[in-house]
């Protein structure tokens, strides 16, 4: 039996769960419990979280990225394939992008991508048994803030847990650090960040201030 | 009663050439009853193992309600501080507003060191009582003196 705040164990099972005509959402490190259908059964260690009126999810300390459907995440080109690239995600599986999932980008007029290249992307589809695939078009083919990113930023891995902070709202930290330096931070879920600034020194200063971040 | 009188309709009648759609009908309705009876029996019993609800796994950026993870500040990058404006610095607004209605820390710490003054007073015996309302009255009489 588990309670929603409390921490959670592999194989705690939830009973009475909320639902909203039939339909009960759920993130991870939860599934359906098959021994009695309607309740839900933890696969992962953490807090047992829920948001009205029918979201259930675990915050646990997971290090490990597994995509998921719309997912927005930053990618590095590993390697590139005829008309697609792969791109390595931190998933199991590299990502593929097929070229032509660039805005403007034809058959003929492929986008100009290297090996090496960071690419903010989003997650089209995610499944168990296949290898993800990432678009950088929103549904109107608009690029918006998706693509290659420029190459004068620095890449840097940190936890899923962090990253999930800091894209939260009511975190204050970027705004804070945005009225002391101008600078330009992409952050995917997938645990990686690329961070840009006008002067070494407040790169410096930023990495510094995330890494205090992490620690607590 | 249309279906009782297509059900009476002999197969002499439904191989005739006018009767073309009615013939196409009435077999589409047997073989529909024909299928929930097979089934039936199966359908319940499968429902009865897997329950009513239906779950539906998402990422734990709906969960949270992650934001969008380009940012730019400092005039660092226009572009992506004008999209900004349509939905970062908006939830930003919405997000002070909320706190703003929220009582603040030092506010709640007064609230509440008052509540504990008068529990306090609760629990305390007459003669403390009087000693401490002298030993007040002796304070505000020395304040005033100076």
């Amino acid at each position: 039996m588990a309670n929603i705040g409390e921490y959670v164990y592999p194989g705690d099972v939830v009973k009475n769960v909320k639902s909203i005509k039939g339909i009960t959402i759920i993130g991870p490190g939860l599934r359906q419990n098959e021994e009695n259908p309607n309740t839900l059964c933890i696969s992962q260690a953490g807090k047992l979280c829920f948001r009205e009126p029918n979201t259930y999810w675990i915050e646990g300390k997971r290090h490990r990225y597994i995509p998921k459907k719309g997912d927005l995440v930053l990618g590095v080109v590993a390697k590139k394939a005829g008309d697609s690239l792969k791109v390595d995600i931190g998933s199991a599986e590299f990502a593929a992008l097929p070229m032509l999932a660039f805005e403007g980008a034809t058959k003929k007029q492929k986008p100009d991508v290297q090996v090496g290249d960071v690419i903010y992307a989003r997650l089209l589809s995610a499944h168990r048994e296949m290898e993800p695939e990432l678009i950088c078009v929103d549904s109107y083919f608009k690029a918006g803030r998706l693509g290659v990113l420029p190459n004068d930023g620095f890449l840097i891995n940190i936890s899923l847990n962090l990253t999930q902070r800091l894209l939260d709202i009511k975190d204050p930290l970027l705004p804070t650090l945005g009225k002391k330096f101008p600078y330009e931070i992409v952050l995917g879920v997938n645990g990686r960040m690329w961070l840009n600034a006008k002067q070494r020194k407040d790169i410096l200063t930023l990495l510094r201030c995330i890494e205090a971040a992490e620690a607590d | 009663m249309e279906n009782k009188k297509q059900a009476v309709l002999s197969k002499g009648i439904l191989e005739m050439k006018f009767m073309k759609k009615t013939k196409e009908k009435v077999q589409k309705e047997m073989e529909d009853a024909e299928g929930q009876a097979m089934y039936s029996s199966e359908i319940t019993n499968e429902m009865r193992r897997n329950g009513n609800l239906v779950f539906i796994e998402t990422s734990i950026t709906s969960c949270k309600n992650l934001i969008d993870g380009r940012l730019s500040f400092g005039g660092m990058n226009p572009e992506i501080e004008k999209m900004m404006a349509n939905d970062y610095f908006r939830l930003l607004e919405v997000e002070e507003k909320r706190k703003e209605k929220d009582i603040t820390d030092i506010e709640m710490a007064e609230g509440y060191s008052s509540l504990v003054n008068t529990m306090g007073k609760k629990f305390t015996c007459s003669k403390d009582k009087q000693v401490k309302q002298s030993k007040a009255k002796h304070r505000l009489k020395k304040e005033s003196f100076y």
